[in-house]
């Protein structure tokens, strides 16, 4: 069975999408785009959000105790350990990898604490503020530190969830793992955890309700909205960044004038989606403009087609198919855009879909053609053929010609292959039942194949 | 005609008549929009009433029955069928009525005392 983009749990047979799961799906190969906030966990009303926030940053605070000490060295591996996380594969990599941070970085951080009074006798408050001190600490460094210091937390999350939904855990190696008893990082810690299939490295969950695009507390918004620049630039002179990092250092009170600004409209903070439908204006002037698109490839009108058709499905179908990529493959010299939507499996019909013709994920084929063809239909046969299932959808502008009905008929007689096609007037059907909400859009889908079911030999 | 019959058409053709005014209105400002399956479920169960009363004779389609929800009907069709249905119980009246003097009568077999109703409409009109 073949998987595009693969899910550990469409991989496991889960059939949840992911509107209705805690934590936000990891992908086997590559990052979820979004980041660990600790200013969300600061500002949930839970209070074991709260303790872990405390945590946090007492963990990072700790740091300083160590210095202190003049336990230099202790304090500077534990930073660097803490400035990656790859299980929980959050940020944009494309393989789960990730770098830690170097020891001439973590001493830019660790002097924080020597430079600015406050943070060597008070500590940090909201960790995060490093990012206004020192340069290329990004949102993807907040997230993995924060999820460095509670990764045993998670790990008992991640555990949880597992046995909920039946996805299968192996005993796999930690390379390292946060003691908050100890306040230090254990090394190779055997912990039964869900695995990626082929390397066996360990994946960890992480609750939605945590991840944002960015941090609340951000150097890009600091810079943007908060910094005195008259006081920090001269008229004229390019605005360096690094500059005002600089002036931060010897000017505390600004910076935390500008985080007691953030606490105060901590109300506007919230998680950002893993998926966000477009608007339902938005849609209708895609549909709109779908229509208004000739046939064929003139002017890329299939190109802008295949575009509109892209943003369009996946809001649609949203929740009850989560979409997975838009890809391009050439056969016999034609270049195909297609789309592939996870088969959840949330309603009967998709069910019956993944039951009857093994579809674990849908695959929609954009053809911005005047009519269909037998060799189009031959194309997205062959590549159903490559183990994606028997199920296959066209997306095109008119109702297959008789002809052609008759060759998806024949198929699916001989082979057991169900296409389908929607076309220009089903799109403004799932459209209009966005916009009313009166049906889901994907009862549109369902009605295309009931009435492909209705025309093949009993 | 029986008398429980007359109950039986007042209150499907009262029925009809309210379902096809409600949807008129849904048709009216979008009528390419879905039907939800909530009204849906209510409108097949009149449909599937007023099949079993008018039998075979009145009945406006004899391919059609009730709508399939599968098939996502839009608001203009079942505009379009409430509409045939109307028809065909308005001419199951006018054909088991009666004039005498000024008003109409249905015709009820073996019943004491007539039990009055409206003009038939093809003669209103």
């Amino acid at each position: 069975m073949v998987l595009i983009r693969p899910r550990i749990t469409d991989y496991h047979g889960v059939p949840l999408p992911q509107a209705q799961l805690d934590f936000a799906i990891p992908f086997f190969d590559e990052d979820i785009p979004l980041y660990v906030d600790p200013f969300l966990l600061w500002r949930s009303p839970s209070q074991q959000d709260q303790a872990l926030h405390t945590s946090i940053v007492n963990s990072f605070n700790h740091l300083n105790f160590l210095l202190h000490k003049g336990r230099e060295a202790e304090a500077r591996e534990t930073l660097v350990f803490a400035s990656e996380c790859e299980e929980v594969g959050l940020g944009h990599s494309k393989s789960r990898k990730g770098v830690r941070i170097g020891t001439s970085k973590a001493n830019e951080i660790l002097a924080l604490f020597h430079d600015i009074p406050e943070y060597g006798k008070h500590g940090f408050s909201h960790f995060e503020e490093i990012q206004l001190y020192v340069r290329d600490i990004s949102a993807d460094r907040v997230s993995d530190v924060c999820c460095s210091f509670i990764k045993s937390f998670l790990i008992d999350f991640t555990i949880q969830q597992c046995e909920e939904l039946g996805i299968p855990l192996e005993q796999s190696t930690i390379p390292q793992l946060y003691s908050y008893q100890r306040n230090k990082f254990l090394v190779e810690q055997q912990i039964n955890l869900p695995v990626h299939p082929e390397t066996k490295t360990p994946i960890i969950f992480v609750p939605k309700r945590w991840l944002r695009f960015g941090p609340w507390i951000n150097f890009e918004n600091y810079f943007r909205d908060y910094c005195p620049r008259d006081e920090i630039f001269n008229p004229g002179e390019p605005e360096n960044p690094v500059k005002v990092l600089n002036y931060n250092r010897e000017h505390y009170g600004v910076v935390r004038h500008y985080v007691n600004a953030k606490e105060r409209t901590q109300e506007d903070c919230s998680n950002d989606p893993l998926f966000k439908q477009i608007p339902v204006a938005s849609a209708k002037r895609k549909l709109s403009s779908i229509k208004n698109l000739p046939t064929g490839n003139k002017n890329k009108a299939d190109v802008e087609y295949e575009n509109n058709i892209v943003q369009l499905l996946a809001s649609l179908l949203y929740p009850d198919l989560d979409f997975a990529e838009a890809q391009s493959r050439t056969d016999t010299g034609t270049l195909i855009r297609d789309l592939i939507f996870y088969n959840n499996r949330s309603i009967d019909f998709l069910q019956e879909i993944n039951e009857d013709y093994g579809n674990r994920q849908l695959v929609f084929e954009l053809k911005n053609v005047k009519a269909i063809e037998r060799e189009h239909i031959n194309q997205l046969n062959r590549y159903l053929n490559t183990g994606l299932g028997g199920f296959g959808i066209f997306v095109t502008r008119n109702p297959l010609p008789r002809a052609m009905f008759q060759n998806t008929i024949d198929l699916w007689s001989g082979q057991r292959r169900c296409i389908v096609a929607l076309t220009d007037e089903d799109l403004s059907l799932m459209v209009n039942v966005f916009e009313s909400k009166q049906r889901s859009p994907v009862d549109v889908l369902k009605k295309k194949y009931v009435e492909f079911r209705r025309a093949c030999p009993s | 005609m029986k008398l429980q019959d007359v109950d039986q058409f007042e209150k499907l053709a009262g029925q009809l008549q309210s379902l096809y005014e409600e949807v008129a209105v849904l048709s009216k400002k979008s009528p390419t929009d879905a039907m939800n399956k909530f009204k849906l479920n209510f409108i097949n169960d009149v449909l599937r009433q007023a099949n079993q009363f008018l039998g075979e004779k009145y009945i406006p389609f004899g391919h059609f029955s009730e709508f399939d929800a599968d098939d996502v009907p839009q608001n203009s069709d079942v505009v379009f069928i409430l509409a045939q249905y109307l028809q065909s119980f308005e001419k199951f009246r006018a054909d088991n009525v009666y004039r005498e003097l000024s008003s109409w009568y249905w015709n009820v077999k073996g019943k004491e005392g007539a039990i009055e109703t409206i003009m038939p409409k093809r003669l209103r009109e």
